[in-house]
Parts: C-alpha cells; sequence; structure tokens
C-alpha cells in the first residue's frame, strides 16, 4: 500500500472513514440477508455509490439457470457527465468479458464524453456470480482504500450474492418444492379421489358381485338340475347344492370326477375325450353318460358345458348343466319296448289290420293282412289293396269307403277278398278315424273280419228249410211237433199212418186230445203246465214209454221222446213217437226166459257171463253179481272182477286175460274171490269163445260158486292132517323115530366121547386129563339119553281106545280124500268100490282110518317103482257073509315074496329103504283089538292085496278093550 | 395115509356131537372146528379150508342136504361124511347120490368113522 505522507491527519481520517465503510460493507449483508440476488447488488450499489462516490455502478448478475443477465446500473447524479444507464450497460457489456481472466484490475472505457475509469470486480471466485463494475471519472480511481473497500465489498457481495443465490434457490427449490408438493398432492389428492371412487365401485362391483352369487347360487341351488362351474381350464369350483346331494361326494372328490367312480366306467373314456376337446377348442360339449348317486346306482344325465367369454373372446367360465334323462332313457326302452310289443301285437292279432291316410289312400297293412291276399306291403299301399276285392264287389267296397271319408264318420261294408291262393271269402271291412285335439282326422284304421262262414250259413238256413220239410216227410217215426199250448203244429205222414187222422184234422188241436188216452190226459196236462210254470222238465230228453190212442179208440204202446226247440219267443215241443206192440210182445218173451234163466243161475249158483275182448265189455247175469256181491246191473269191468279176486289168486285172472287176448277157443279155471268181510268164495269157472255178427270175439262162459265143496274138501284136507298128525303121534313109527332121534344124539356122543377116552390112555404118554374129561361127558350124555326116554313115554303114553260106530265107506271115503292130492302125485289111478249096505263096525275110528292109511301107503309105495302098466289101486268094501265087514287095498306094485308073507307083520320087518316095518304090526295089533284080522297075498297078476276084517257093531253091546 | 393137520369141520345142532367129536377128531390127528348150524359154518372163514365136512342131516334152518347144495352151488367140493341120528330118513339115499362120501348112522363106532374120513380125503 502506498502511504502518501502528504496529509497524514487526512490520512487518519481516510483511514477512519475506510474504517467506517468497511464496518458499513461488512455490515451490508444484514441489510441484504433474505433478499433476493438482485436486491443484494442493489443494495451494495447503492452502498459503494454512496460511500466511494462513484459514477456509477454497474452490476451484472449471471443467472444461474443460464437466461440473460441481471443488469443493474445505477449513476450517480452529481456527475459531471451525464451517462445514461444505458449506455453504461452496453458498453460495459462489451467490453467486460465474461472471461474474469481475462480482467486487468482497472482499465478505462470511453463512455460518453470522457473516458471512465472502471474496477470490475468478481463477484464469486471465477465471477460465476456476476460482475461489479465500479466507474469513476476519476483518475485516480480506485485508490488503495477503495479497492480494499471494493474487494471487501465484492466479497461481501459474492457472499451475499451465493447467500441470496443459495436462498434464492432455497427458495426457488423451496417453492417449486412447495409447488412440487402441492403438485404432488394435489395428484395425490386426485388419485387418492380416484381410487377412493375406483374402491368404492369395486366394492358396489363386489357388493353386486356377492349379490350376483347369491342370487345364481340360489339359482343354481333351485333349479332342477346339477349344476358346477369350471375354470377356463376345466377345474370344477362351483357346485350347487344338487350335484353334491346327487353325488354324495364333498366338491373336493367331485374334482377328481375323471379318475373317480362319479361316471359310469364305460361311459368314462368317451365322456374324458369330450371334455378335453371342448378344453381345447372351446366348443361346448354336450353328452349322454351315467352317473354314480350317492347310494351307488348309475344313472342317465345329460350333461351340457357352455363356455362363458369375456369382451375379448376368451373363455373364462365353463357352466356345466347335468340333467336326469334317468327316467327318459328308460321310457324310451320302455317305448321302445313297448313299439316292439306293439308291432308284434298288431302282427299277431289274428285280424287283418290296416292303417290310412286321411285321403283314404292305406299306408300300413299288418302281417296277416298281406299274408293273406298275398301282396308286399309296396303293392298294397295306396290303393293297391283293391286288386284283391272281388270284382262284383269292389265299387261297392269303394263307395263305402269314399263315404265314409267324405262325411268323416266310421262304418263297414262287406265285400269279398281273395285269398293268396285265389280263393275269394267274404269279409267285413270296419273302419275308424283317429282324431288330433282339435278333432280333425289324421289317420283311418281299419280291421277286415272274416265272416264267410256267416254267410255262407245265411245261405244254409234257406237251404235246410227245404231239407227239414223233405225228412219229416220221409221219417219213419211219427214226428209230433206242439206249441207251448200244447196245440199240434206238426204232424208228419208217419204219424198219420199210425194214428190213423188226416194231417188236417188234428193241426191246432190239443195233443192231449188226440193221442194221448182219456185216462192220462190230465197228466199230460199238468205235466205241460208245470214245465211252463217251472222249467221243470221230467219228460225232456229221455226215452219214455207211454200208451196211446189212435183214431179207432184203439190203444197201444208207444215209445216217445220229446225235445223243446230252441228258439226265440215261446218253446215248442217235438215228439218222436214209435208204435212199439210187436216190440213189447217180444220184451215179454224175452224177460221170462231170462227169468227162468236166473232161477236156475240162483239154484245152481252158477252165473253167466259174456266178454268182448276187444272192447273189454262184460255182462253178466244177476247171479253172477249175487256171487261177486256186486249190486246187480253196474258196470263190470276187468278191473272191478280184479277187485274182488282174492290177493293170492290175481295171477290167476293175469292169466285168463292173456288166454283171452291169444283168443284161446275155451278155458278153465278156479280162483278164490274176497268178499268185504274178508270171507272167501270159491269159484269154478268156464268159458267158450266165438265170433259175433261182426266178427268180433266173445266169450260166453259160466261161473260156479264151489266154495261149499272146496270148503268140505279143505276141512277134509284138514282132518287129513289132522289125521296124519295123528297118526305121526300114536303110531309106534313115530314113536322109535323120535326115540331114535332123540336118543341117539347122546348115545352119539357116549359112544365117541368113550372111543377118545380110549385112544386118550392109549397114548404115550397117556393124556390122563383127556380121558377124565371124556369120561365126565359120557356120564352127561347118559343122564341126558335116560331123561330123553322118560319123557317120551310120558308123551307117548298108551291112550284108551275110543269107541264108537264107524261107517268104514265113510272112514275110508275120507282117508281117500285126504290122500288124494298125494296118491295123484304118485300117479295112483285109485278104484274105489264101496258096498251100499255095509255094517256099522264099533272101534276107534281114528286107529281104523290108520291102518287104511297104512295100507294104502303100503299100496302106493309098492307101486312107486312101477313104470309099464297103470298104477290101479283098488280099494273096496263089503260085507262077508258072516256079517263082517271087510276092506280090501289091492295093488299092482312089485308084489310079496309068499314065503316072507308072516315076516311082513313082524314088528321091524321092512322090505321098504326107508320103512321101519312098523306099520303092518301096528296095523295088524289094531285089528285085532277090534276082535278082527288082518293079513295080506300076493295077487295072481302083478302086486299084492292086503286086507282085514271085523265084526260089525253088535246092538246094545261094546267091542272088549 | 393119514394127512394130518388136515381141517375137517363138524356141523350139527346137538351138543354131544360138537363137544364129543372133535376131541376124537383131534386124537386121529385132524385139526377141527365145530359149528351149530350151517349158516355159522357158511358165515365162517373155515369154508376153504376144510378138508372134510362132517354134517348133520336133520338141523332146524339149513338143513345138511341144503348145504350140501349150497356147496356145490358154490363148486366148493368139500367131501362130505353125513351123520344122522334118524334112520329111517328118506333123504339118506338121497344124499348119497348128490355126492356125499358116506353117511353114518348115530351112534357110530370111531372105527366107521375113521374109515369114512380116509375115504373122504383120499376122494380129495
Amino acid at each position: 500500500m502506498d502511504v502518501q505522507s502528504e496529509h497524514p491527519a487526512e490520512e487518519i481520517k481516510d483511514l477512519r472513514r475506510c474504517v467506517n465503510d468497511l464496518v458499513s460493507v461488512l455490515a451490508l449483508p444484514a441489510m441484504w440477508s433474505g433478499g433476493a440476488p438482485s436486491q443484494v447488488v442493489h443494495t451494495l450499489l447503492g452502498s459503494l455509490r454512496g460511500m466511494l462516490r462513484l459514477d456509477f455502478v454497474y452490476g451484472r448478475l449471471s443467472d444461474p439457470s443460464g437466461d440473460a443477465p441481471i443488469e443493474m446500473v445505477q449513476v450517480a447524479e452529481s456527475g459531471k457527465r451525464k451517462l445514461l444507464p444505458e449506455e453504461i450497460c452496453k458498453t460495459l457489456r462489451l467490453g467486460v468479458s465474461d472471461d474474469p481472466r481475462k480482467w486487468p484490475s482497472r482499465f478505462q472505457v470511453s463512455m460518453g464524453d470522457g473516458d471512465v475509469s472502471i474496477m470490475p470486480l468478481r463477484l464469486g471466485l471465477h465471477a460465476e456470480l456476476g460482475v461489479i463494475v465500479a466507474g469513476s471519472e476519476r483518475a485516480d480511481f480506485p485508490t488503495q482504500t477503495e479497492s480494499l473497500l471494493l474487494s471487501v465489498a465484492a466479497n461481501q457481495a459474492a457472499i451475499g450474492l451465493q447467500e441470496a443465490r443459495l436462498l434464492a434457490e432455497q427458495k426457488r427449490l423451496s417453492t417449486e418444492l412447495d409447488q412440487r408438493v402441492a403438485q404432488r398432492t394435489a395428484a395425490l389428492a386426485a388419485v387418492n379421489e380416484e381410487l377412493e371412487r375406483e374402491i368404492a365401485e369395486r366394492r358396489r362391483a363386489e357388493e353386486a358381485l356377492r349379490a350376483a352369487e347369491l342370487s345364481s347360487r340360489l339359482i343354481m341351488d333351485s333349479i332342477p338340475g346339477l349344476v358346477c362351474a369350471m375354470s377356463a381350464a376345466g377345474e370344477i369350483q362351483v357346485f350347487n347344492r344338487q350335484i353334491l346331494e346327487f353325488f354324495g361326494k364333498t366338491p373336493e372328490e367331485l374334482k377328481s370326477w375323471a379318475t373317480s367312480d362319479a361316471v359310469h366306467p364305460d361311459d368314462l373314456p368317451r365322456v374324458v375325450a369330450a371334455f378335453s376337446h371342448s378344453m381345447r377348442t372351446g366348443s361346448p360339449y354336450d353328452i349322454e353318460h351315467r352317473c354314480r348317486r350317492a347310494d351307488g346306482v348309475y344313472q342317465w344325465f345329460q350333461v351340457r358345458a357352455l363356455p362363458v367369454r369375456d369382451t375379448g373372446g376368451r373363455i373364462t367360465r365353463w357352466y356345466v348343466l347335468l340333467t336326469d334323462i334317468d327316467d327318459r332313457k328308460r321310457a324310451e326302452d320302455s317305448l321302445r319296448a313297448s313299439e316292439r310289443y306293439l308291432n308284434l301285437i298288431v302282427n299277431t292279432i289274428p285280424a287283418l289290420a290296416w292303417s290310412a291316410r286321411p285321403d283314404g289312400s292305406a299306408e300300413f297293412f299288418n302281417r296277416h293282412y298281406l299274408d293273406y291276399v298275398g301282396l308286399s306291403a309296396e303293392q298294397a299301399k295306396d290303393w293297391g289293396w283293391t286288386a284283391a276285392v272281388h270284382p262284383d264287389d269292389l265299387n261297392g267296397v269303394v263307395a263305402a269307403w269314399q263315404r265314409m271319408i267324405a262325411f268323416d264318420e266310421a262304418g263297414e261294408c262287406e265285400g269279398r277278398l281273395r285269398r293268396f291262393d285265389g280263393e275269394y271269402r267274404w269279409f267285413l271291412f270296419r273302419t275308424n278315424p283317429l282324431r288330433d285335439e282339435s278333432g280333425k282326422t289324421v289317420k283311418w284304421f281299419g280291421t277286415n273280419t272274416d265272416i264267410d262262414d256267416r254267410k255262407r250259413a245265411e245261405g244254409e238256413t234257406r237251404r235246410s228249410e227245404a231239407r227239414k220239410t223233405a225228412i219229416l216227410d220221409a221219417a219213419l217215426d211219427c214226428i209230433i211237433t206242439i206249441d207251448h199250448q200244447g196245440c199240434i203244429t206238426e204232424f208228419n205222414p208217419a204219424a198219420v199212418r199210425t194214428f190213423g187222422y188226416d194231417r188236417d184234422d188234428v193241426l191246432g188241436k190239443q195233443l192231449a186230445d188226440v193221442i194221448v188216452p182219456p185216462a192220462l190226459r190230465e197228466r199230460h196236462r199238468q205235466g205241460l203246465a208245470r214245465y211252463m210254470a217251472t222249467g221243470e222238465a221230467r219228460a225232456l230228453g229221455k226215452r219214455l214209454e207211454m200208451t196211446a190212442v189212435r183214431a179207432d179208440g184203439s190203444e197201444f204202446p208207444v215209445e216217445l221222446a220229446i225235445s223243446r226247440i230252441q228258439l226265440e219267443g215261446p218253446p215248442s215241443f217235438t215228439g218222436y213217437l214209435r208204435d212199439i206192440t210187436e216190440r213189447k210182445l217180444a220184451e215179454e218173451e224175452l224177460r221170462r226166459s231170462e227169468a227162468f234163466l236166473a232161477e236156475g243161475q240162483h239154484l245152481a249158483r252158477m252165473g253167466t257171463f259174456s266178454w268182448r275182448v276187444e272192447s273189454g265189455e262184460i255182462t253178466w247175469s244177476d247171479q253172477l253179481y249175487r256171487i261177486f256181491e256186486f249190486e246187480p246191473g253196474g258196470l263190470v269191468t276187468v278191473e272191478r272182477i280184479g277187485s274182488r279176486v282174492h290177493p293170492e289168486d290175481t295171477h290167476i285172472l293175469i292169466d285168463m286175460v292173456e288166454q283171452a287176448r291169444r283168443a284161446v277157443s275155451d278155458f278153465e279155471y278156479e280162483h278164490r274171490v274176497l268178499m268185504p268181510d274178508q270171507s272167501v268164495k270159491y269159484l269154478h269157472l268156464v268159458a267158450h269163445g266165438g265170433r259175433d255178427q261182426e266178427g268180433r270175439l266173445e266169450y260166453i262162459g259160466a261161473v260156479q260158486d264151489v266154495t261149499e265143496s272146496r270148503l268140505s274138501e279143505q276141512a277134509l284136507s284138514q282132518a287129513r292132517s289132522d289125521l296124519a298128525h295123528v297118526t305121526r303121534v300114536t303110531s309106534l313109527g313115530v314113536l322109535t323115530a323120535s326115540i331114535a332121534h332123540e336118543v341117539n344124539q347122546p348115545l352119539s356122543g357116549i359112544v365117541t366121547n368113550a372111543s377118545t377116552c380110549l385112544r386118550m390112555l392109549a397114548a404115550e404118554p397117556p393124556n390122563i386129563e383127556g380121558a377124565r374129561e371124556t369120561a365126565k361127558r359120557t356120564i352127561r350124555d347118559g343122564n341126558r339119553a335116560s331123561e330123553l326116554i322118560t319123557r317120551l313115554r310120558a308123551l307117548f303114553a298108551k291112550k284108551e281106545s275110543t269107541n264108537e260106530s264107524v261107517d268104514l265107506n265113510e272112514a275110508t271115503r275120507e282117508v281117500i280124500a285126504l290122500s288124494l292130492t298125494e296118491l295123484q302125485r304118485n300117479r295112483i289111478i285109485l278104484r274105489p268100490e264101496f258096498a251100499d249096505d255095509l255094517p256099522v263096525v264099533a272101534g276107534d275110528r281114528v286107529q281104523l282110518q290108520q291102518v287104511i292109511l297104512n295100507l294104502l301107503k303100503n299100496a302106493s309105495d309098492a307101486m312107486s317103482t312101477v313104470d309099464d302098466r297103470p298104477r290101479h289101486l283098488r280099494i273096496r268094501t263089503e260085507r262077508e257073509t258072516g256079517g263082517q265087514v271087510r276092506l280090501t287095498v289091492q295093488d299092482a306094485g312089485v308084489g310079496l315074496d309068499p314065503q316072507g308073507m308072516d315076516r311082513l307083520f313082524e314088528a321091524f320087518y321092512t322090505t321098504k329103504n326107508d320103512g321101519m316095518g312098523i306099520g303092518l304090526s301096528v296095523s295088524r295089533s289094531i285089528i285085532e283089538r277090534h276082535q278082527g284080522r288082518l293079513w295080506g297075498a300076493p295077487n295072481d297078476g302083478p302086486g299084492a292085496t292086503f286086507s282085514f276084517s271085523i265084526p260089525p257093531r253088535q246092538r246094545g253091546t261094546t267091542s272088549a278093550g | 395115509m393119514m394127512i394130518k393137520r388136515a381141517l375137517v369141520s363138524v356141523v350139527d345142532d346137538d351138543e354131544s356131537i360138537r363137544e364129543s367129536l372133535p376131541d376124537l377128531l383131534r386124537e386121529f390127528g385132524f385139526r377141527t372146528r365145530a359149528f351149530s348150524s350151517a349158516e355159522e359154518f357158511l358165515a365162517s372163514d373155515c369154508v376153504d379150508q376144510t378138508r372134510c365136512l362132517i354134517l348133520d342131516i336133520a338141523m332146524p334152518g339149513m338143513t345138511g342136504p341144503d348145504l350140501q347144495r349150497e356147496l356145490k352151488l358154490r363148486r366148493r367140493q368139500i367131501p362130505i361124511v353125513f351123520i344122522t341120528a334118524n334112520r329111517e330118513e328118506a333123504v339118506r339115499p338121497r344124499a348119497l347120490e348128490q355126492g356125499a362120501v358116506a353117511c353114518l348112522f348115530k351112534p357110530f363106532s370111531d372105527t366107521a368113522l375113521l374109515e369114512a374120513l380116509h375115504l373122504a380125503l383120499r376122494v380129495n
């Protein structure tokens, strides 16, 4: 600093002034704080001008935002020159460049009319803020202190400017910020508003949606169908109540319908295919398939799925509706079935059925029709059927049909239809229209019925009338017809001849008065009246016999049959009469001879029968009924006879039938019949076969009840066996045999045991124990034997002989009867010769019979080997000259050795192989006890003869025992 | 020539016989079995082994000759020695006719029996 020392007091004043100015300058910021930069500059300029007594002060503020700088200039009024601000600005603008580096510290510019010293001052380090130019006309401008002042001021200004700028910036920013905030707030408010509106709208929309959903749910739940909604991808999202109820599954389960049993397995592939196709292509699907109900039953549903698209055409949802068509399906099936059935019926009913259109052209013919007329459906349709109608009837039929159509009335007509084989038959065509609800005929139905028979019958009736008359006239029987009042309406020629009246005489007269004998007239009238009153007909339909009277008054028997004529109106009656006078006489004869026969049969206890084998017809006489104890006159069949035949003899009946079948000429049988009361009858039957007029085989036979003789035979047989038993019991031979048999057992035991005992003792070493045992057994057997004999003796003790009168003939006959079968078996030919006047003997009948039996048996045995001659056995009873009764038995057997005769009667002597030789000795002793004798002798011819004789019974005496 | 240990069966309804005969037969050296009826014999297991049959004629039920017939029907060729207590039986000759070896009357001696057995076994 150049201090000029001229005036130190001035210097101090200057310095003081400078310091004051500095202080002022330093205080400037306080003035311009918070102000705008332009204010800062303005203040500064003002301060500087004042402080430094500048001529002008110029300031240029650069605009931080790049706009044109702000220029300010303040000019001192006191200036010598008149400096115009504009000029200053312009000059400085040009003179002071923007680049501060180019600035000198001071320079002079010409301005106005002189030069001006300026001092630019940087505002900011690099004049980024601007520049201040101080200008003064003083040449010494700027002094040191002025420079200093200016610099400080510039600095301050810079600072202030910066501050101001900052402030301004801040302000600006803040303003901007505020603006922005306000903007933002406004924007936000707007957005908020917008948002709120949106929200409100959305809420409304949601409400609406919920409401819609609710209502749709209500709808869904109330529509009678199973509904669900699927997403665009096919996932089921919504289920209505019904669908859940139907399937009985949870929504989750239903979502997996493709893999569960919800759809019937048979339908599932088809359903999945359709579904997938729809999902892919977006086209709706409509399929019928079965769904599984909650209870496991599958039902048919029609399932329709429709897509819902948004405005852009994209599918947002699928709605699926399942409609239960199960009933429909069943109905369809049953409809099909009933259609088939109907078809069957239509073609099966035994009538010709057809249908036609309203215009009369035929549409349909059932099977029968077509088969009958032999036309095909093609040929018969429309009007083709007329070809089968008889040409004569065609016009009538077609006309009738057209009339029915025209008047729209059901009707019928008759006409002949040609059968497939060409034959024409009468048919009744019947038609019936089918009307719709409005009453219009939409179709005609008809049937054609065969009335040919009736038509012919109608023709017949006429012809039969004519025939009837012919019959009446030609009949041999009298045919008389009366009406319900009993008046004669018909009297045929035969009646005329029989009764002797003319037809005209009797017509209209009461029958009773004409042909009924006076005595019977009342009854006849009553009978007719009763019938008319009660319907009770005693005389109808039966063959009656009554007495009739001729015109001449003579009565005669007639056979009569009455029938009622069934026609409309009151009844009339026809009587067929026949004069049976001759027949009656013949009947009487027959009756008489039959009575004789019946009597004869009764006496003989013999019934007769005839048997037509082929027809099985059997006729019996009354006696035969009596024998069999059947109701006389009842039906006789082989079976019925069989019911009486004794069960053990049914084979006989079978054999008889067999013989009859083989048509043998004769047969003869004996069999038993068993009566209901269990009694038995013996029947002897003889029959002879012959041929009747027609060549049919007929047996005529007789049956005799031989029960009595059989029974007595049986009694005899029984007596014989009794006798045989007695014989066995009493004869010595039996006794011996019994003894032998019984005693020989223990005897044999004794012998055997003893033998054994000896052997045992003889053994080496001796079997003492065994021997002892055998000895014991021996003793036991011995005891047994003695016991036996004791018993036998008790059993067979001799009994007292009885003493009675015995007719030897009768006794012999009995013995013969008892032995007959055996004798017959041995082919013995018996020749009994009984004396008539044989006296009675006294004695034991049974014993005597025993002897006779013995002799018979011997004689039979003697002939048992004889084959070359007949085995004659003669038994003879005779009265000896001395009065003795002799019985002789002679055989034709092997004979006897006369030498051995005596020996025969020895006990135990026998020539027979199996004989014991007891019989003759016992016999002899019996006879001797009867005071008689028994002997035998060989015959002259073959065989021997044995006889015994006993004295006859003495009156009043008994033979000594 | 005696065949030892041959089986001889005895069929008789009488107890004395059934008691005494077997011991004697054993003394003879035979094996023996006794039966009280023809039915019992047939039902037994001895039918095939029996080398000789000592058979009573008169028995209740199936008689001796009946058994003889039955065995014939069955083609059993067993030699039969009939024994009978009843000498007047007419069946004796018939029994012999039908092929029995012998017919002994009770009581019979041991020698008679032995002879019959020899005959029977020789026949076999």
